[in-house]
């Protein structure tokens, strides 16, 4: 006896229906779900075809278990970490960010060791401008990865700032960072803070008023930003005071330190030929790079013809 | 696909699947009315012969040890040690809940068949399909006690290393252990739901196909059905045959990444309810095409 094929033909519409009502909520769930979905946000610079990684990274990679490989790889980091290998963690490095887009921490270590570690140990100005560039562009990919995170907005900022005195840029990613969810009150205070070394007056009381508005529960921060705005309106053309900042930075790192290129003729600090970066006066070796002042001041001797 | 295409797409489906629901509800109201009974003795039935088996009590146990040895990597910060804890914890759960599940589900009706003890039961008046269900559930069960179990030890691990070094660390005043024990259960019930979805698929290969053939099917289907993101990527950018090929797999396959919070979980994102009630949805609608057809063909095979 033949079996009647109604239940195929039925079960068949089912599943076309159920197929059809999946296809809209796949949509949604991609959609609603960027850190799983959207890798290879535009602009991101991420291509998960040239993952460089060992191949059982790949293998974890294609079975979804991409932050396990991320994990494992970063682990790798920290022993050549120790063994001093610093040239040698740029591209594991890679691997992680890459396996695993969201891992804040990795992006921010990875900009980190570029801009700072690496830029620190290059001799050649042109290698340390590449390592620095190269640091900066590896935090925008983090930042492009990781928008609604201000921590990695922050180190993007933080790197420009410090290490690239890019000013303005730095203030729009302070900004930037601030304005997301779970921001702390250091990134509203970090926003004025370019427009101060600057000696922006036009941005920087603005700034500080916007600063103040935020986090009004925040008595720490509130009592911060006033005895900074104490401090500008008191010495807003003090250049004295100024010079002073300018030392401390050298010393104590204080952040309000306006830069010294704004005073190239001041006769309180020498800048380094080396490293480019002030010193005080009367002190012999570079603060900032331990280069021995002294010696690189003498008058370079014209070459002597060899016959 | 614009919302009005989406809206529209959704309501053709749902008018779809209504219909057909509503004209063969005698077939199927009688079917849930009078098929429990069997379905849920064959259950406790499957429940009871997994209790018997000594592999599956080892791997939980041998799970069980790795879970709780993740304290092997102390030397790193808090803030990364977390990561890796939750990370390697919820990894373990879902890998092998996925191979306990294959083990499970890939063994039940190929194993009755040709040790012959499907006989005696199917000479009862068990219908096919309601055998098929009760083994399904008896299977979810046992997969839902395991994960339960993993993810107890999980969150002891947690809440043990939590205390150890919750405290900031002088000089790491920002680098905390944050366990986040309620997005860790989260992530471990949805893992389980992903393994839901893969039993039912699992036993759809099962009643058409021998056991070899369920577990490489079934590791496939985990493999295509956890990198949805890839096959979704490299989709919109190639062109001709390749991707007509991707474009099949990523429609055609279950996304179980869908059910993945893993990395939310790690990274400290945080989570989207909706898109874990539609995940939900749509893995429940993709059982019950599963099973349907699985029944469908288990109806018409030789045994």
């Amino acid at each position: 006896m033949r079996r009647s094929r109604l239940p195929w033909k039925i079960a068949a519409l089912f599943a076309l229906g159920v197929y059809l009502i999946g296809l809209p909520i796949q949509e949604a769930i991609i959609n609603r779900r960027p850190e799983q979905y959207r890798v290879n946000a535009p602009g991101s610079g991420i291509n998960l075809a040239a993952i460089s990684g060992p191949t059982p990274v790949l293998i974890a990679a294609l079975g979804g278990f991409r932050t396990v490989a991320a994990d494992l790889l970063w682990l790798k980091v920290d022993n050549l970490w120790d063994g001093g290998a610093w040239y040698l963690i740029p591209p594991v490095m890679e691997s992680v960010v890459q396996l695993d887009p969201h891992f804040i921490l990795g992006w921010q270590v990875y900009g980190w060791h570029l801009a700072y570690n690496l830029n620190a140990e290059s001799v050649l100005q042109t290698d340390r401008r590449a390592w620095l560039e190269d640091g900066i562009a590896v935090l925008k990919r983090g930042v492009a990865l990781n928008p609604k995170s201000f921590e990695m907005t922050f180190e993007y900022a933080w790197t420009l700032f410090d290490r690239a005195h890019d000013l303005y840029r730095a203030a729009d990613a302070f900004y930037y960072a601030s304005q997301q969810q779970d921001a702390k009150a250091y990134c509203a205070r970090m926003y004025y803070r370019p427009f101060e070394h600057l000696l922006d007056f036009d941005r920087l009381w603005p700034a500080m008023k916007w600063a103040q508005k935020q986090f009004p529960d925040d008595i720490p921060h509130q009592k911060l930003v006033a005895r900074d705005m104490d401090w500008w309106r008191q010495n807003w053309n003090n250049k004295a005071e100024h010079r002073k900042q300018i030392a401390n930075e050298n010393t104590a790192r204080q952040q309000r330190a306006v830069p010294f290129w704004l005073y190239p003729n001041d006769p309180y600090w020498n800048v380094c030929p080396l490293c480019g970066l002030p010193t005080e006066k009367g002190k012999p070796v570079c603060e900032n790079c331990f280069a021995w002042n002294f010696e690189l001041k003498q008058p370079v001797r014209p070459a002597q013809a060899v016959r | 696909m614009t919302p009005q295409i989406g809206k529209l797409i959704l309501f053709v489906g749902a008018m779809l699947v209504a219909g057909i629901l509503v004209m063969t509800r005698k077939a199927w109201m009688g079917a849930l009315a009078h098929g429990w009974p069997s379905v849920w003795r064959i259950a406790k039935m499957t429940v009871a012969e997994a209790r018997r088996k000594r592999v599956l009590q080892a791997v939980v146990v041998l799970v069980v040890l790795i879970i709780a040895s993740l304290n092997i990597v102390s030397y790193l910060s808090p803030v990364e040690q977390a990561r890796m804890v939750k990370d390697s914890g919820l990894m373990s759960i879902t890998l092998f809940g996925m191979l306990l599940s294959i083990f499970v589900g890939a063994f039940m009706i190929p194993h009755e068949i040709e040790s012959r003890t499907i006989y005696p039961i199917l000479a009862k008046p068990v219908r096919r399909y309601e055998f098929l269900l009760g083994k399904y559930l008896g299977a979810l069960i046992i997969l839902g006690v395991i994960v339960a179990i993993l993810t107890v030890v999980l969150v002891g691990v947690l809440l043990l290393q939590a205390h150890v070094i919750g405290v900031p660390q002088a000089g790491q005043p920002d680098s905390k252990f944050d366990a986040a024990i309620p997005a860790v259960i989260f992530a471990a019930v949805m893992s389980y739901c992903a393994l839901a979805v893969l039993t039912a698929l699992i036993m759809l290969i099962s009643a058409v196909s021998s056991t070899t053939m369920t577990v490489i099917g079934a590791i496939l289907l985990w493999g295509v059905g956890s990198m949805q993101s890839m096959l979704y990527d490299l989709s919109t950018k190639m062109v001709g045959a390749s991707r007509f090929v991707l474009w099949l797999f990523y429609h055609a396959v279950p996304p179980l990444q869908d059910f993945d919070f893993r990395t939310n979980v790690a990274n400290g994102i945080p989570i989207d309810a909706g898109a874990a009630v539609q995940a939900l949805g749509a893995g429940l609608l993709y059982i019950i095409v599963a099973l349907l057809f699985a029944s469908l063909f288990f109806e018409n095979r030789q045994v």
